[in-house]
């Protein structure tokens, strides 16, 4: 008998088929803006308060966030584009909505898109089966909609989730799952039809979690980051690594913290070998590629 | 029990010692300082079973969401996939034998591992059922000695031999467990945080030596809970050693360093264990070894006065 969830077969970084990158990349690097809002007075599920410090609203938060829409995002948008970076954004739905501007800015870039529910503040958790669908079926409409792109890939809103999740996603033609922080690379989930993987997004290069819930500064993440990089290149020059930077631009676009980001992304691109990419196109590319094999070569290694 | 404001310990664990006044404990081969690095690979549970205790800042993932929290699951499952191999090439390049503390739920569930770290030489101990379900006096006794019982059993059974060591989850105890773990044959344990040298336990039925660790040290504590940089780290960890060396000179010492693979195995934090050890392992009178090996030496060769 498994372990549940049953989701994942063990596989050992130092035994799998070898991941090999379009031109010999050694490391594919996706960078994630999480493009987020965050309403003034949400509903309460019951089960995790958005806004746990005061009554709502909480003006301080509130507004801490919100400047990452009106400021934040316009100065990440800077080092993003001296670099050529390709973003594939965690995007809260209603941003498309209620911030034209951001849209028209993401759009024009080609950016591509990864739901991250419809606002911050509403979490999948309590949703039943039929609700999540509809959940699945609104963010595929409205991205569609505002940019022309069919949704590939899910961060849980807030990184929330249900049980059934995964399969629901695959179900709704989404391919990766990106709530997983498991692997440098990419791995195959077992769902009930269809394709998922996760794409491995990044808790630890996350300037929330190093800035906001762990209180290091700028200098501190552009340091883990280029060490980061380090490591994953030299490994990569035997099987394809995957980097991810993610980024929220209420964090990251504050005045004293931009240019971290300029010096991270200078090192990372002034490397050859480097596949500056998407989650979107590593997850077509991984599963067109690598995912039966690496899939029979796990279920052959987990065979007693 | 209280503390009865008499001479000595507040327990019947262990005897008050300071190091002030101890004899002198001699390392094999004139060393200063033995190096006992212990690596945890255990498992976060996807429910933890009804009734079983979690930590309070049991670290992993972003923060502790509500369920079904995927990522802090899978971000302890690093370590089982991928941190734990760069760690085992760090010890085995500066020649330091790892003793490697595994839960039942790795043992019974990942032989990949099992067969892994055995291939390498590491010293394999007893390290609970999973993270998700640590001891502590909320057990019965029944439940207890059921759960240390279970852990050996798996270890067993995984591994062909009986595990000499022991280390708790999360360092979990209840007032009992010295004595529960001697009884079913534990030699040696790694939960008490207490001392730079190993110390005998007082156990009535069987022999059981306290081996501990620098709590400072393990990269939990250092890095998920007290936020130390890893820069930092890497800094505290070499000028702990130089510490320890220069007392070691008179009276050996132990530096037990317990790690993490899901932690410190991240590629932007294992160059600077690499780098630590590196620069212990370049002194001249350190001896890196396995907690069976330093308790062994620890019980022929006790402090003299």
């Amino acid at each position: 008998m498994p372990l549940p969830p049953d989701r994942v077969d063990y596989s050992p970084i130092i035994e799998r088929p070898v991941i090999k990158w379009p031109n010999g990349a050694r490391v594919a690097f996706w960078v994630s803006p999480n493009v987020e809002h965050y309403e003034y007075l949400p509903d309460f599920d019951g089960n995790r308060n958005p806004w746990p410090r005061t009554p709502y609203p909480d003006v301080q938060q509130y507004s801490y966030r919100d400047y990452g829409n009106r400021v934040g995002f316009w100065r990440m948008l800077e080092p993003l584009d001296k670099y050529n970076i390709k973003c594939c954004v965690s995007l809260n739905m209603a941003v498309l909505e209620q911030f034209p501007e951001i849209a028209e800015a993401m759009v024009q870039r080609d950016w591509d898109y990864m739901s991250h529910g419809i606002y911050n503040t509403r979490f999948l958790n309590t949703y039943s089966e039929e609700q999540e669908r509809e959940f699945y079926r609104d963010c595929i409409d409205t991205l569609r909609r505002h940019t022309g792109k069919q949704l590939k890939g899910m961060l849980g809103p807030a990184i929330s989730a249900t049980v059934a999740t995964p399969d629901l996603m695959a179900e709704a033609g989404l391919i990766f799952h990106t709530d997983w922080v498991h692997d440098d690379q990419p791995v195959p989930i077992k769902v009930k039809s269809g394709k998922l993987i996760s794409v491995p997004y990044s808790i630890e290069l996350n300037d929330s979690s190093v800035l906001r819930d762990n209180h290091y500064e700028g200098d501190y993440f552009a340091r883990i980051c280029k060490d980061q990089f380090d490591r994953l290149y030299e490994e990569g020059a035997e099987s394809g690594r995957v980097m991810c930077i993610a980024l929220h631009p209420f964090l990251i676009g504050q005045p004293h913290r931009i240019k971290y980001l300029d010096d991270i992304l200078g090192y990372i691109m002034g490397h050859d070998g480097v596949w500056q990419t998407t989650a979107d196109e590593i997850a077509e590319y991984y599963i067109a590629n690598h995912y039966d094999q690496v899939v029979e070569h796990a279920k052959q290694l987990n065979s007693p | 029990m209280p503390g009865q404001r008499q001479f000595g310990m507040d327990h019947e664990h262990y005897d008050w010692s300071p190091i002030s006044t101890r004899g002198t404990l001699r390392w094999p081969n004139e060393s200063r300082v033995a190096l006992c690095v212990i690596v945890s690979l255990d498992k976060m549970e996807w429910i933890a079973p009804e009734g079983s205790y979690q930590a309070g800042n049991l670290a992993g993932g972003s923060a502790a969401r509500p369920f079904p929290d995927f990522t802090r699951m899978s971000h302890r499952e690093y370590g089982h996939r991928v941190g734990i191999f760069r760690i085992l090439d760090v010890l085995e390049k500066h020649g330091i034998t790892p003793t490697i503390a595994m839960d039942a739920l790795t043992a019974e569930y990942y032989p990949y591992l099992v067969k892994h770290c055995l291939d390498r030489g590491c010293e394999i101990i007893g390290h609970g059922i999973s993270v998700s379900q640590m001891i502590t006096s909320n057990m019965s006794e029944g439940d207890e000695k059921e759960y240390i019982n279970q852990s050996i059993k798996a270890l067993t059974q995984a591994t062909g031999a009986a595990p000499r060591g022991w280390m708790g989850p999360e360092y979990g105890e209840s007032h009992r467990t010295p004595q529960l773990l001697a009884e079913a044959g534990i030699k040696y344990v790694c939960d008490w945080a207490n001392d730079e040298q190993p110390y005998p336990m007082k156990s009535p039925k069987g022999e059981l030596t306290s081996l501990p660790v620098l709590w400072e040290l393990d990269d939990v504590g250092a890095m998920a809970n007290r936020k130390v940089t890893i820069h930092r780290y890497g800094d505290l960890l070499k000028e702990s050693f130089d510490q320890l060396y220069q007392d070691g000179a008179a009276n050996g010492r132990l530096l037990g360093l317990s790690l993490h693979p899901w932690l410190i195995g991240q590629p932007f934090r294992i160059k600077y264990l690499d780098d630590a050890l590196g620069y212990m392992t370049g002194h001249s009178q350190v001896w890196p070894a396995n907690g069976e090996a330093i308790v062994d030496w620890f019980r022929q060769n006790p402090p003299a006065a």
